[in-house]
């Protein structure tokens, strides 16, 4: 996860100073102010939230060494990144959401309704006003970058206000705070989340779901005895999945071997000498908004050398989209799309 | 600067034939070295087969990786260590400025433009293949820099005169820049940023035979076009008056040699970046060896720096495994000790 999360930031840096943290405690107030003065309160909820037994709150979480403690459920919940939010449309809980934003694509087709029922702030990061405008009484985020002054502000300024936050440990700032990716470590951020939010049996019942589709997954085995190349990007040199991270988690699940498996971390830097050395039998091509799959094809495709490689030559790629490479709640549907995908090509490992 | 002749004829002659032998082995030693390990016989073998010796057992994998990848790569990088270290000799003795290199005219500049219109925006090229688009658009860019260093140079009169070029490419480069930032900044997605930084600090990485003939005829066209320039270069030395009494038409000099370094320089970045320092200091690195007569110093800076680019790409490609060093930052750090030293020695500067 180094590599995304220090990437996910497009806004610069900028030092945390007292006054920011004073002034964006004045505008809340005056937000505040601004809407009681006028005797509106905002636009209905679509939904109340569902009932939930108060004699679990209150609940304490913790992640990236920052523990919050929730008093009553909270009804208007912030979620940025796209992973966060699909933390959340896969719990069910998209009631509870008063906004979201940073989709990096899109979300999947069975959550789309859900996820168009709430306003989504912004297509990046929010502005400081923009996420105080929608009152969060929780902000919900998967990169670090979320709670710089000019997004949500620090955790604790946030919790000074009274608002609860968390961060998936897979972002968190400190390296040796996040996990190492495994469908556990995904898992027990949904349980955390899904207890914040007061309904720990939805976390129950999406990771039992989860837990019975891997077993699928494994026991079918699409991937047994096939190489992969898994490339995330890059023509100059291949970005690649490697050995610890979601790409891994993803081919393990159904059986194949990663060719660039013993390089260290989730994505690494490989080397086209590598790639032509393995010949691998299948090439996953990962579709991002800002890398799509058919460019890479073309590439290769197009290439002098690389057209040369068997599974080029025989047309045997897989499309995985990169929100489903990361560790989260996709990472299940990815392996299911790549075992899929693996069948049709009726490869015989 | 003064003409100095260092040595006599047959002293030049050996230094041209150690220089070259020092080139040939340099490239000799970096074929053998790479992620996937070709042990020198069979190096041998592929290149005897290619030259028509027979079959030799030679491997598709070892072809591959010797003659398709490799060589192309380090043929690339003699070229562009050629065309750099020869353009900054020139602009060196045609505006009389110790700091002046080959990106004087915005080139690179204006090539990043280009650059980061595809990396980040995506801007396409019409019927031009994926690899293709970035070389198109950096090469366009550094073209229309170059025509706006021109006109503003040139505006009030056209004789080109050392010190306005040099603000004009001052002022030009700092516009596109400031383009370039804020693109990344506002529009930068996913890893954009890490990918804009490493194409402006140069890469020969995915070079292949079609973009490395170009490269090598470039340096060709380069050498001979300033070696034909040679004498009135000499001339230039003595300051423009001087060159005009020695019947040198001055303005036209100037226009045909920055156009043209302007141009190779182009090619070099468009397919390799922005590799800074070559074009800077080596020339300063030859002159103590050859003195400054341009018949000696123009072959003697492309054979030099086509050496320190060989060995700053081999390091580049093998220093760190798995990661490729940005090869911007090994021509300082092999350069920058040489230049001190030769400074300390008093025989630089």
């Amino acid at each position: 996860m180094i590599r995304r999360t220090v990437l996910r930031p497009t806004l610069p840096t900028v030092p945390s100073t007292g006054p920011s943290t004073a002034r964006l405690r004045r505008l809340g107030g005056l937000v505040l102010a601004a809407g009681l003065l006028s005797g509106c309160t905002g636009a209905p909820a679509t939904g109340s939230a569902p009932p939930t037994s108060s004699d679990r709150f209150p609940v304490t979480v913790t992640s990236c060494g920052h523990e919050v403690t929730v008093d009553e459920p909270p009804s208007e919940v912030v979620t940025l990144n796209q992973g966060a939010t699909e933390v959340v449309l896969a719990l069910g809980l998209a009631d509870q959401l008063a906004g979201t934003a940073y989709l990096d694509d899109a979300v999947p087709e069975e959550w789309q309704a859900a996820y168009d029922a709430v306003p989504a702030l912004s297509a990046e990061y929010p502005t400081n006003e923009q996420l105080l405008a929608a009152r969060p009484d929780f902000v919900y985020a998967s990169y670090a970058s979320a709670f710089e002054p000019a997004v949500a502000g620090t955790q604790d300024d946030l919790a000074a206000s009274g608002v609860g936050s968390y961060l998936s440990p897979f972002g968190c700032p400190e390296a040796t705070d996040r996990p190492e990716a495994s469908f556990e470590a995904v898992w027990d951020e949904v349980t955390d989340v899904a207890s914040a939010l007061g309904h720990p049996e939805a976390a129950e019942r999406l990771r039992d779901e989860q837990e019975d589709q891997l077993a699928d997954l494994r026991s079918g085995a699409a991937g047994e005895g096939l190489d992969v190349l898994w490339w995330d990007g890059g023509t100059k040199s291949p970005n690649v999945g490697a050995g610890d991270g979601g790409p891994q988690l993803v081919l393990d699940a159904v059986g194949a071997t990663n060719v660039f498996g013993d390089l260290p971390g989730s994505w690494a830097e490989g080397s086209w000498e590598d790639v032509l050395a393995a010949d691998p039998d299948v090439i996953v091509l990962v579709d991002a908004v800002w890398d799509r799959a058919a460019d890479k094809r073309a590439y290769l495709e197009s290439d002098p050398v690389l057209s040369g490689l068997t599974a080029v030559r025989e047309q045997r790629y897989a499309v995985v989209p990169f929100s489903a490479s990361t560790a989260g709640v996709r990472l299940v549907d990815g392996a299911a799309s790549l075992a899929g995908q693996l069948g049709e090509l009726g490869l015989d490992g | 600067m003064s003409l100095r002749g260092a040595r006599g004829r047959t002293g030049l002659g050996l230094l041209a034939l150690g220089g070259l032998a020092v080139l040939v082995g340099s490239c000799a030693i970096a074929l053998g070295v790479g992620s996937v390990d070709v042990p020198v016989a069979r190096v041998l073998a592929v290149l005897a087969r290619r030259a028509g010796a027979g079959e030799l057992d030679v491997t598709l994998l070892e072809d591959q990786l010797v003659w398709q990848l490799r060589l192309p790569r380090i043929l690339g990088a003699v070229a562009v260590g050629a065309v750099l270290a020869s353009s900054g000799a020139v602009l060196q003795s045609l505006t009389r400025n110790d700091l002046a290199d080959p990106f004087l005219l915005g080139v690179s500049s204006g090539a990043g433009v280009g650059a980061v219109s595809v990396i980040v925006l995506g801007v396409g090229v019409g019927g031009l293949a994926a690899g293709a688009v970035l070389p198109a658009a950096a090469f366009a860019g550094a073209l229309a820099a170059l025509a706006a260093v021109l006109l503003v140079a040139s505006a009030g009169g056209g004789a080109l005169r050392p010190h306005r070029t040099v603000l004009a490419g001052v002022a030009v480069a700092h516009l596109c820049g400031a383009y370039t930032s804020v693109v990344v900044i506002m529009h930068g997605q996913g890893d954009a940023a890490r990918r804009v930084l490493a194409w402006t600090l140069g890469s020969l990485a995915g070079l292949r035979w079609g973009s490395a003939l170009v490269l090598v005829g470039a340096a060709v066209v380069a050498l001979v076009w300033f070696l034909a320039y040679a004498e009135r270069l000499d001339a230039f030395a003595f300051g423009e008056t001087s060159a005009r009494s020695l019947g040198v038409p001055v303005t036209a000099t100037r226009w045909v040699l920055m156009v043209g370094t302007a141009l190779v320089t182009a090619t070099t970045v468009a397919y390799a970046g922005a590799i800074g320092f070559v074009g800077l200091v080596v020339p300063h690195l030859v002159r103590p060896l050859v003195g400054s007569r341009h018949r000696a110093l123009l072959p003697a800076s492309a054979v030099a720096g086509a050496v320190l680019l060989v060995w700053a790409d081999t390091a580049a490609r093998s220093l760190v495994d798995g990661q490729e060093v940005p090869i911007g930052a090994l021509t300082a750090l092999i350069g920058v000790p040489v230049l001190v030293w030769l400074m300390a020695r008093r025989t630089v500067g």
